[in-house]
């Protein structure tokens, strides 16, 4: 039987902007996002692991073979660019054999390679049409359907669909599932977006500064973020600073607004300062809950779906985000919103901008 | 910044080089230099130096030359101009059917041979062309003539031909480049079109066209071929005062003290230009779409420009037409029955006593320089422009570039002076156009493979093609029109060039160009005419090959505004 894992990746690579040091394990089948802000190095690391650059320092190992010198051209990784980069010299058939034709295969086996992709990606009425005259999603199409034509280990998506509209964007993100279903490749997609990682409902991983600072499921990682930064960067939070005071086998925390709450029993925790996460969904007007925030509604949205308001308490601005049902809620209002202990995720001692003067007595 | 884009991870560009270590760029700053070199060594080691520069500074002949020099580049570059900002506000404020191939049409004069726009001019404004003949025709009796090419305003008009359409090209450019909404703005703040004119759109046009008036003023300073045929004795500029003491009067010192003086009088000229170019790379970008003209819409600009247009085309195409059209009758000259006659003259003695070699040898010399003249430029130019791909245009390309400001004249002296008595004729006016060709060719390739995207060859690599295979299939498929481009342009200027030939090939080896300008030497214009016409169809395939399949921007022939042109 086959080894679980395709890609075990440990590189380190210096740049004059930062240093990367990723260690990263890809399991056969499954689609891999990797996520970050623009300028973290997910693309570099994608270019390292496609041999169009070379590590300082590490070792890329690909289906058990050991792949850190090969030459692109060797490794069996494929790539949809962000650019697509199709020869705009070659038809669209043209441009999904190449790789075929690299590979001296008989011109018949080619043939039934190529039409079988033709069909697959519902190319076949493009065959023969110029790159230039697509549209971007049929660009998409054909620039996938090159990359998956020599049948590589690995694919590598860079912002694939970052040009794309929102529409779009969703329509080609559910094919590219139902495809890996079909086709049983592996994947890593790298995006910006944190709507995208999550969509792809496979494990992810977040870069800040060229490190792999998270990886998991996409429910791991929302729910249980392993620093502020991830915290903030998938999905929205709040981060409030906050102090965590042990005594009698009690855990209390006392916010930044002064609202005091206990945590239940197996959420203990150090004492001293820490930063606090909480989600605007987790955030209610229901009573009976432990936690509690008062303040005054600054501003509120209608967004469809429910309101967003932002509540200034003791100086501090807290989001919300309040379901439907809570209509009737004017901006100048007073309210009161509760949360539950097990929502909330506490960092030790991170407080960035320093502790708050009305906070430090 | 990384990651954000497939960028990020290259080269970090922001570094200047001055110099690449390469073998193939050093081989070529010494093929360049070196002979520059040699001219200053002969000039500054002579004994006698200093006492000579004195004498020549206060020598009437050099107050007349920089006169001379100074007074012609004006008038040409003024002229080239005025006369090229009607059609500039045409092209730079409408759209009309035909404008892109009107505009790559404007890029045929620049690229013609020089001896074949002197021949062009003497059978339509000479003493006995076509005009005049015109003239006598449509006033008969009132002895109306024209009789000043030979001379100052002959001189002025040939540097007007060469060098008004590439302004006229460039300004339209600039002023396309100028956001309409500016007028709008202007026109609703209470302006009206002259104080728009003159308070938005001079100011904004005032940096191309300073440029461009500092770069005709150089060409036509340093103009060689023109001056030699219509300047008779009383016109000489520093080329062909240079090319007079080197190659008629055997005055070797002479010569290169002369190159020397006209060194530091183009380093200001380029310095100049240099300040004038880097204003120019602030202009703002618009590429928005412009009205169109049509009778329908503005028919009062229509038929303007419709009148412009042909007056202009009038002026360009009726010296060429004049030679196609006269090459075909009896001793040249207008009347009689058509006949091939001078065509079959070009195969006698008399051809062959004119001009030194008969006419094969003068078709394989032209066709086997300009092959050659081309592969040795185009091969060696791409291979730097694909080997400095990453690097933004730096130090390093400037010293690449610099032949453009130096003298040929004074570089051919010195290559004979170097090399004349080593090596053979051949290879002589190989190098010699090698030093003239590479500059623009390198500024093509660079720029055109700068562009290429990275990711295509990348894309190639990941799909398992080997490095030669992405070469065949990707690289240079896409790189095609830049290098047809390219070597057209290549061998567009081994085909022109007259002084090479003349000064290295020592009779040996004479090409379509210098075979020309004997026969003009001993009045045989039926044959120059006739050569002329298969010189024009020379150019014309190579005009085919250059813009006929690939749009070379205007800015190829400019290398200095090339960063900030980059859109």
């Amino acid at each position: 039987m086959k080894e679980n894992t395709l890609l075990r990746l440990r590189v380190e690579k210096s740049y004059p902007e930062f240093h990367m040091k990723v260690d990263l394990q890809v399991k056969r089948g499954e689609i891999f996002s990797l996520v970050g802000p623009s300028g973290c190095g997910k693309t570099t690391l994608l270019r390292l692991i496609s041999g169009l650059e070379k590590p300082d320092r590490g070792e890329i190992i690909l289906d058990g073979k050991e792949i850190t010198d090969l030459p692109p051209a060797k490794r069996r990784v494929g790539m949809v660019f962000q650019d697509y980069a199709l020869f705009p010299h070659l038809t669209v058939a043209g441009n999904i054999e190449y790789g075929l034709k690299v590979q001296h295969l008989p011109a018949a086996e080619r043939r039934e390679r190529l039409a079988g992709l033709l069909e697959l990606f519902g190319l076949e009425r493009l065959a023969h049409r110029q790159i230039q005259s697509l549209s971007g999603g049929e660009k998409q199409r054909v620039a996938l359907a090159r990359a998956l034509a020599p049948k590589p280990l690995l694919l590598l998506l860079d912002e694939p669909f970052s040009a794309l509209d929102y529409n779009l964007r969703r329509r080609l993100r559910q094919e590219l599932k139902t495809l890996r279903a079909k086709l049983g490749f592996t994947a890593i997609f790298v995006t910006h977006q944190q709507e995208e990682a999550l969509s792809f409902g496979g494990r992810l991983g977040v870069m800040e500064n060229g490190r792999l600072v998270q990886v998991g499921t996409a429910e791991e990682v929302y729910d249980d973020p392993a620093t502020p930064f991830v915290a903030g960067f998938l999905g929205e939070a709040n981060l409030l600073p906050c102090r965590v005071e042990t005594a009698e086998g009690r855990t209390r925390v006392r916010l930044v607004t002064g609202d005091c709450f206990e945590l239940p029993p197996p959420k203990n925790f150090p004492s001293g300062p820490c930063l606090l996460m909480l989600r605007p969904e987790d955030l209610s007007p229901d009573p009976g809950q432990a936690g509690r925030l008062t303040g005054k509604i600054e501003t509120l949205e209608y967004q469809g779906a429910g309101y967003r308001l932002e509540i200034r308490c003791a100086g501090v601005v807290i989001q919300a985000f309040l379901a439907k049902k809570y209509r009737g809620l004017r901006e100048g209002d007073q309210i009161t919103l509760g949360f539950h202990p097990g929502q909330i995720r506490l960092f030790p001692g991170l407080f960035p901008g320093g502790w708050p003067v009305s906070f430090s007595g | 910044m990384k990651g954000g884009n497939g960028d990020g991870a290259r080269l970090r560009p922001r570094e200047m080089q001055y110099a690449d270590n390469n073998p193939v760029y050093l081989l070529l700053l010494l093929l360049f230099y070196l002979p520059v070199l040699t001219v200053l060594a002969r000039a500054i080691l002579n004994s006698g130096f200093l006492q000579e520069l004195a004498g020549f500074l206060r020598s009437e002949l050099f107050r007349n030359t920089l006169s001379f020099s100074c007074r012609q580049a004006l008038y040409s570059a003024g002229i080239s101009l005025l006369l090229s900002l009607p059609g500039a506000y045409f092209f730079g404020r409408f759209d009309f059917p035909g404008k892109r191939l009107l505009r790559s049409a404007m890029v045929l004069p620049f690229m013609l041979p020089g001896i074949l726009v002197v021949l062009g001019m003497v059978v339509f404004y000479g003493n006995n062309g076509t005009l005049n003949h015109w003239l006598a025709l449509l006033f008969p009796g009132r002895g109306w003539r024209f009789t000043g090419l030979y001379g100052f305003w002959g001189i002025i008009l040939a540097h007007v031909f060469y060098n008004f359409t590439f302004c006229l090209r460039l300004t339209g450019e600039a002023w396309e480049r100028i956001n309409p909404a500016l007028h709008e703005a202007s026109a609703l703040l209470g302006a009206g079109p002259f104080s728009t004119w003159r308070r938005v759109t001079l100011p904004l046009l005032a940096p191309t066209l300073l440029y461009l008036f500092l770069l005709v003023f150089l060409y036509s300073f340093l103009s060689f071929t023109v001056v030699l045929v219509l300047g008779g004795y009383l016109y000489k500029t520093f080329e062909v005062l240079i090319y007079i003491e080197y190659n008629s009067r055997l005055r070797f010192d002479r010569a290169a003290l002369i190159a020397i003086i006209q060194l530091f009088l183009l380093a200001g000229i380029l310095y100049l230009q240099a300040l004038s170019g880097w204003r120019l790379r602030r202009d703002g970008l618009y590429a928005g779409p412009l009205p169109s003209l049509s009778i329908r819409t503005c028919p009062g600009r229509t038929i303007l420009f419709l009148v412009y247009i042909i007056l202009t085309a009038f002026f360009f195409l009726s010296p060429l037409v004049a030679v196609v059209a006269r090459s075909f009758f009896p001793r040249g000259l207008p009347g009689g029955l058509p006949t091939l006659e001078n065509y079959r003259l070009l195969l006698t003695d008399g051809f062959r006593f004119a001009v030194g070699r008969n006419f094969g040898s003068v078709i394989a010399a032209t066709i086997g320089l300009g092959v050659a003249v081309s592969f040795f430029t185009v091969c060696p130019a791409y291979y730097l422009a694909r080997r400095r791909k990453n690097r933004p245009w730096g130090g390093a390309d400037l010293w690449l570039q610099l032949p453009l400001g130096v003298s040929f004249v004074t570089f051919t002296s010195g290559l004979s002076m170097l090399a004349g008595r080593v090596l053979p004729s051949v290879l002589l006016i190989l190098w010699a156009q090698l030093f003239l060709a590479f500059p623009l060719v390198y500024s093509i390739l660079r720029t055109a493979r700068r562009e290429l995207s990275e990711s295509l060859l990348e894309a190639a690599a990941l799909l398992g093609a080997p490095p030669s295979y992405i070469l065949k299939t990707v690289e240079l498929p896409l790189m095609q029109p830049a290098l047809s481009t390219a070597a057209a342009y290549a061998a567009a200027f081994s085909l022109g060039d007259l002084a090479a030939v003349l000064m290295l090939g020592r009779g040996r080896v004479v090409t379509l160009s210098v075979a020309i300008y004997r026969l003009i030497g001993h009045y045989r214009f039926p044959q120059a005419i006739a050569l002329g016409t298969l010189l024009i169809l020379i150019s014309l395939f190579l005009f085919w090959v250059m813009e006929g399949r690939y749009q070379a921007r205007a800015r190829y022939l400019f290398p200095r505004s090339q960063e900030g042109e980059e859109e």
